[in-house]
């Protein structure tokens, strides 16, 4: 039987990391924003472009002057638009970790704090998607980005409990960005790019920097 | 320091126990397998060492089925996160001098 280390210094410092890393996914790579933030940023565009191809120059502006008519014809397209950024950003974001956790020489990314963290966004991302559904189609489209934006950063807030603090900085963000777009409407397309597009590239890159460089450095130096 | 080290309890002098108490603190209710996947351990290893503190009765061990396969989860008893707890603050009082 081996026994505990003998140096109480190295016991609690292996407890802390233990309960640190049983509670909290921490494997989540910085690249996975960065990557995020890219395919909000090319679906912003995207929807700008087919919102100027359906409503000509003012695209974003005149959608909130439709009538439901022409907002319903506009809704599938905008709705498989956010359903496809959405896998895209997944995928990027599973690709990046399953290289980091290969890397960190652990057997699953899958594990019990992963979980709860995809279920602690799940949770407010569903009902918050739902809930712009509805303000889209009842006649509030200006309401659609801050509400996007105001839901996404609170279920950020949610998960911080389940992986590295500093996602709860991302939120903020997110909350603040979309109480301003309740402010300023007409903003919204370039606050939707700033959050979603910005504000991921932005945290992915400080947290790549932060707890990846370093440790990826070491792999390639001879 | 010799009394100091009187104070560590015998049930945490394995690194495999003190690892299922800290996973059990971090966490409400762990299953064998949540368990076993965080402290990267064989299922022989982990059960003996539960077992030796449930004796103790620092942990709870439930069994239930969900469907056919059976699922084992382990809470910290209030006895146990007491033990540990206490069991953590003689260690940094060893680590003070």
């Amino acid at each position: 039987m081996k026994p505990a280390a003998q140096d109480p210094l190295a016991q609690l410092t292996e407890i802390r990391a233990i309960m640190e890393r049983s509670s909290r996914f921490i494997s989540l790579s910085g690249l996975s924003g960065v990557g995020a933030g890219v395919v909000a940023l090319a679906g912003t565009a995207i929807g700008h472009a087919y919102l100027q191809q359906e409503y000509g120059e003012q695209g974003y502006l005149r959608l909130f002057g439709t009538s439901a008519g022409e907002r319903l014809a506009a809704l599938p397209f905008l709705l498989g638009l956010a359903v496809a950024m959405i896998v895209a950003a997944l995928l990027v974001a599973a690709f990046f970790t399953l290289r980091r956790t290969r890397r960190d020489g652990l057997r699953s990314m899958w594990t019990a704090p992963a979980r709860r963290l995809a279920l602690a966004l799940a949770l407010p991302l569903v009902a918050g998607g739902l809930f712009c559904l509805k303000l889209f189609v009842s006649g509030a489209p200006e309401l659609v980005v801050p509400g996007l934006l105001v839901f996404y950063g609170l279920a950020l807030l949610n998960g911080s409990k389940y992986t590295l603090d500093e996602i709860k900085y991302l939120g903020l963000t997110l909350v603040a960005l979309g109480l301003v777009g309740l402010l300023l409407p007409s903003y919204g397309l370039l606050l939707f790019g700033a959050g979603f597009g910005l504000g991921h590239i932005g945290y992915g890159l400080l947290m790549y920097n932060r707890y990846e460089r370093a440790s990826s450095t070491n792999f390639t130096a001879p | 320091m010799k009394y100091a080290i009187h104070t560590l309890n015998k049930a945490f002098d394995h690194r495999v126990r003190l690892g299922v108490m800290a996973v059990l603190l971090a966490n409400e209710s762990v299953s064998f397998n949540d368990l076993k996947e965080s402290l990267d351990l064989t299922d022989g290893n982990l059960a003996s060492h539960v077992a030796a503190l449930e004796k103790a009765g620092y942990v709870l061990v439930s069994k239930q089925f969900i469907g056919k396969k059976p699922n084992t989860t382990y809470n910290a008893t209030a006895e146990g996160k007491l033990a540990f707890q206490e069991h953590l603050a003689a260690l940094e009082k060893l680590l003070r001098g």
